[in-house]
């Protein structure tokens, strides 16, 4: 009887396996707000952040199709001194159009971030992702008046900032 | 002092290569001093094709040589015995290349189409493995034994895709330390 419960045990151990897929595996690229001065602006305009799907269609939509339709990305960020957006999958440059609304208008800024892809594997059990390094970016400068970037590594790591972005409305 | 050699060949890695879409074709050849000490090294060939995994839609191929050098002891105090119980180390060192292929997805944002894909991503391994086995004489020149093996990363490079899966003469890395061997050995 022991005999076989150690031949149980030893058979047990050797069948073990783990499935260790990262349990944080977003990868995304994370933005601060800051003033002038560098100290931390909770934004009062709201923002929102839209793009436009490569779907074969005029990439020159009008504003207010975009916020009501399914390109938005981040909606309606207020009083918030940070926030993360996605980053593409696989694609040389992502456009992003910054829209701050206030009670009167809503002000648009393009975005043009240039990126290298990197495909990450862990494992054939888990779902395939890809880093990316960033290489540059472009902006206009209706409401933004500088966005800076930070680090170029963008990973699973959602602690490490990448843009600092300071609005005009921070003077 | 010196009292011959003897060559083995591992089942176990066999087996595998059947059942399952990894595995090893391994042989050593150990040098018996005074039935104490018996340096030992061993050479195989390991190969992977696990192709479009069910869930990930993943796959990872690939196939190499690997080697391993180490010494056993004989812990038994009868050495002269028919048996032997072995303990001993392992250093193992292999260089492989990976083919790695994701089948094309839609970008859960943009929604491009995304596939991506490696060949020949050059990797390396370095590993020790703590060892203890049996060998039991059968008849004449032959025995038969069994290993089991405690294994440790202790270099590696992975090349640019991250991490790799199944490493030639380790196994699959992340999974777990242990493994084993049956052995039918010869002796010389």
């Amino acid at each position: 009887m022991r005999k076989l419960l150690f031949v149980i045990v030893a058979v047990w151990l050797a069948a073990c396996s783990s499935i260790d897929c990262p349990v944080q595996n977003i990868v995304s690229v994370q933005y601060e707000i800051r003033d002038k001065a560098g100290a931390a602006l909770s934004i009062k305009d709201t923002l929102s952040v839209v793009t436009t799907r490569l779907d074969g269609s005029n990439v020159l939509l009008d504003i207010t199709t975009l916020l009501d339709g399914k390109n938005v990305i981040l909606n309606k960020l207020i009083d918030k001194s940070a926030f993360s957006l996605p980053i593409s999958y696989s694609h040389p440059e992502d456009v992003l159009f910054f829209c701050f609304t206030d009670t009167v208008k809503t002000v648009v800024d393009t975005v043009w971030i240039e990126k290298d892809d990197i495909p990450h594997f862990e494992s054939v059990d888990c779902s395939a992702s890809f880093f990316h390094e960033l290489k540059g970016v472009r902006f206009t400068r209706n409401a933004i008046d500088s966005l800076v970037l930070l680090n170029k590594s963008v990973t699973y790591d959602q602690e490490t900032v990448h843009f600092r972005l300071v609005p005009k409305s921070s003077d | 002092m010196f009292r011959g050699f003897a060559v083995s060949f591992d089942l176990v890695g066999t087996a595998m290569m059947q059942l399952s879409d990894h595995g090893e074709y391994e042989g050593a050849l150990r040098v018996n001093i005074h039935d104490e000490w018996f340096p030992i090294a061993e050479i195989g060939y390991g190969k992977a094709n696990h192709e479009l995994d069910e869930v990930t839609g993943i796959t990872y191929r690939t196939k190499a040589p690997y080697f391993r050098i180490g010494i056993d002891k004989n812990l038994l105090k009868d050495k002269h015995g028919p048996y032997r119980l072995y303990g001993g180390l392992r250093y193992g060192f292999t260089s492989y290349k990976v083919d790695l292929e994701h089948q094309n997805f839609p970008d859960p944002v943009w929604q491009w189409d995304t596939g991506f894909g490696v060949k020949d991503e050059p990797c390396s391994y370095h590993w020790l493995e703590a060892v203890l086995g049996v060998d039991a004489k059968i008849f004449g020149p032959l025995h038969l034994g069994w290993s089991v093996r405690y294994k440790r990363r202790i270099a590696h490079d992975d090349g640019v895709i991250g991490k790799t899966w199944y490493v030639p003469g380790f196994g699959i890395h992340g999974d777990t330390r242990l493994g084993g061997t049956f052995n039918v050995i010869i002796d010389i």
